[in-house]
């Protein structure tokens, strides 16, 4: 899953996440090379619909959010409403004919704590499961 | 506040269909309130028919702006200098900011893209609820604030239909008796005996049926 991908993936977030500090995003990004592009969040709450609305029209395949665990978000409700706004982004582009697995989720476990660097190749493998975005006309 | 929800994407879709230039306005006041049309719903909305477009490879120039209020002309004189550069407006705001709008510059059809919706309270994040229905001669003093015509289901004036439950309404049990909630107002304020009145059927005349409404102050 390295050098050259198909496609393109926004990743955002949040900075709980294990090993998400800047070495490991410059790291990401040089393994990835454009394929992923990172935002990273104070707190996935943060994530507002119209950044994955945004990712999808001008350079995405596909967006996906990452989060903490369930009852983990040092705000409290950060990551829930992520998941709202993540079902909230998937009806909007459904609505339009976009396919909704284009926008994605992962919610972090208590159980099995992984690093950022995981949660982008899981990303990267669901990305890859679907063609390219009809939005953006590529080679 | 007024509240507002977004029309069905195709049926804006389908409205917009003619036009290459367009405008996404949102108003920034109720309609931001009730998260239907602010400059995040504008930005939203405007970014969805953009991918929409580029999806079906259509050429068309799509941008938002958000103005403080699009109901009160000094605010959308302020589009004087863009909208020559579009060829159609999609306008977030309620009934009266589209027709504003319109009335201002008339060469440029104004779309509404959401259905306005009633005069109502934030309860909650992302909860609204109906409130008032601007009847033209409010009643709340009489019925310790809450008002039964918006707030009751069969809008009675004289008392509760006897129907209610745990203080919940019989026609919608997700709902407070409007009447039990009237009842326990006015005994708190020791002002029960408003309710000996007897209330006549409303005088809807206050409220519709001779044109639009008009206020008109000195003063201002
Ligand atoms: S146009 Fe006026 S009344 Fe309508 S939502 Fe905006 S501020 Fe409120
Ligand atoms: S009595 Fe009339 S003005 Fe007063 S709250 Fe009810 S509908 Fe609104």
């Amino acid at each position: 899953m390295t050098g050259e991908q198909k496609r393109t993936l926004a990743l955002y977030y949040c900075q709980n996440v294990p090993a998400s500090g800047e070495k490991e995003r410059q790291d990401l990004e040089e393994k990835y090379r454009k394929s992923i592009r990172l935002f990273p969040l104070p707190c996935s709450g943060r994530l507002e619909t119209v950044h994955l609305l945004l990712a999808l029209e001008e350079f995405a395949d596909m967006a996906y959010i990452i989060t903490c665990p369930e009852g983990e978000c040092r705000y409290s409700e950060g990551n829930k409403r992520a998941k709202k706004r993540v079902g909230r982004t998937r009806a909007i582009i459904a609505g339009i004919g976009l396919e909704e697995e284009r926008i994605g989720i992962i919610i972090g476990s208590k159980d099995n704590q992984m690093s950022l660097s995981d949660y982008a190749s899981i990303a990267m493998e669901n990305a890859l499961k679907l063609p390219s975005s009809p939005v953006h006309s590529r080679p | 506040m007024i509240t507002g929800e977004q029309k069905p994407i195709d049926e804006i879709r389908e409205m917009i269909s003619p036009y290459k230039r367009i405008l996404v306005l949102g108003c920034a006041s109720c309609v931001a309130e009730c998260a239907a049309g602010g400059e995040k719903e504008a930005a939203m909305l405007a970014s969805t028919l953009r991918i929409a477009a580029k999806m079906r490879k259509e050429n068309v120039l799509i941008k938002e702006k958000t103005l403080d209020r699009q109901c009160v002309r000094d605010f959308i004189i302020s589009l004087d200098d863009i909208i020559g550069k579009y060829d159609v407006v999609l306008s977030l705001g309620c009934g009266a900011g589209v027709q504003a709008v319109a009335e201002i510059f008339p060469e440029v059809p104004i779309i509404p893209a959401l259905n306005t919706g009633f005069l109502g309270e934030t309860k909650d994040q992302g909860y609204w609820v109906e409130s008032c229905l601007g009847c033209g001669d409010c009643m709340l003093y009489h019925f310790g604030g809450i008002c039964p015509l918006a707030r009751c289901s069969k809008q009675l004036l004289n008392g509760p239909c006897g129907g209610s439950m745990d203080g919940r309404c019989e026609i919608d049990p997700d709902v407070e008796c409007a009447w039990h909630l009237i009842v326990d107002r006015l005994t708190k304020f020791g002002a029960l005996d408003r309710l000996e009145n007897i209330y006549p059927p409303k005088d809807w005349s206050r409220k519709q049926g001779k044109g639009p409404r008009k206020i008109v102050r000195e003063d201002q």
